[in-house]
């Protein structure tokens, strides 16, 4: 017997990201998902952004197979941290992301950082409930990175350019990020920065602030 | 490995249906991939046998179907048929779709012996 059936296999993790992103806006906080390689420094952008949004209040789900290095890095900035161990799983799924939420006290929050685990095909399938996808990419990693993972920076609201401070020094050619996006993503703003010298950062919390403002309109800026 | 999620997600799907067709065994399911899941059919067959272990799936036939990626230009509303790594809008130029296909990963149908009238007698 053939049963017709059409019913998408993802529904329960979409289910489960609605219900996310619900209670993120009932608690007014703005969520942002952090999709990149491992290593190209989402961490340290982390490190430098929450201080800088101060006083208002950031937590982190912070998602990696092993360890809970980042979560102790991130643990000094932030106002409440959780690390979400996933094993041997390539991504983090909504379900990991509602039980990171359960673990934190939403209220009083501003804004919820999830890093997502250093992967750059997986994670881009699964909805988590947030409100805004950030894909980026370091200079080391090499400039086709864009031509190479197309559908990561697809979906991206915005796209971050990271150690710049490098481009000195490595052959890199930053035309082909412009002219590769230029088919993929022209919408999302490619922001250029780097971390360690401080380099960019203001454009990138401009933009993370003005997410926010158009999420939570009647909230105080910023 | 996304696929192992999928193909998690896949079974507990067939066993509802199954639990609800009252199926002794179901013996071939047809998925269709959006592209943009980027699924490799080998790494979710691998997946779907891992995952149907010892459920009324095991053993049964996946058959994996791609489906294309249509999009609409939010810039000047054409619809096109865009590419993985191409969603230049060929009336504007702009690259700023909103995605009509082809990033759903969608159970067609399924294939099922029942106790009652599949059985020969």
């Amino acid at each position: 017997m053939k049963i017709k059936v059409v019913e998408s296999v993802l529904k329960a993790n979409d289910a489960v990201a609605r219900e996310n992103r619900k209670r993120l806006d009932a608690a007014g906080v703005l969520a942002i998902n952090l999709m990149s390689a491992p290593g190209s420094g989402k961490t340290l952008l982390l490190e430098k952004t929450i201080p800088a949004l101060a006083p208002r209040r950031c937590a982190v789900l912070v998602g990696d197979l092993q360890t809970t290095r980042d979560a102790e890095r991130l643990g000094s900035v932030a106002t409440q941290v959780t690390q979400i161990n996933t094993g041997t799983g390539c991504h983090l799924t909504a379900t990991q992301v509602a039980e990171g939420l359960d673990g934190l006290e939403l209220e009083g929050m501003d804004y919820l950082f999830v890093e997502n685990v250093g992967n750059m095909v997986c994670p881009a399938a699964f909805d988590l409930g947030e409100h805004r996808r950030v894909a980026l990419l370091s200079v080391p990693e090499g400039d086709d990175k864009v031509a190479k993972y197309p559908t990561l920076f697809q979906a991206a609201d915005a796209i971050v350019l990271t150690k710049v401070d490098l481009l000195g020094v490595l052959d890199y050619e930053r035309q082909r990020v412009y002219e590769d996006l230029s088919r993929i993503n022209t919408r999302a703003p490619l922001l250029e920065l780097s971390s360690k010298t401080g380099q960019g950062l203001e454009g990138w919390l401009t933009w993370v602030q003005q997410q926010r403002q158009r999420l939570c309109p009647s909230r105080s800026p910023g | 490995m996304h696929e192992m999620s999928i193909a998690m997600a896949l079974v507990e799907q067939l066993q509802r249906i199954a639990a609800e067709q009252h199926a002794t065994r179901i013996t071939e399911v047809e998925v269709r991939c959006g592209v943009l899941r980027q699924v490799v059919p080998e790494a979710l067959e691998l997946a779907f046998c891992a995952a149907s272990a010892e459920t009324p799936a095991a053993g049964a036939l996946l058959r994996v179907v791609e489906e294309g990626l249509r999009a609409r230009c939010r810039a000047c509303g054409q619809e096109f048929e865009a590419a993985i790594d191409n969603y230049l809008c060929p009336q504007c130029r702009m690259a700023d779709v909103e995605l009509l296909a082809g990033r759903d990963v969608v159970l067609q149908s399924v294939t099922c012996e029942t106790e009652d009238r599949d059985r020969a007698p």
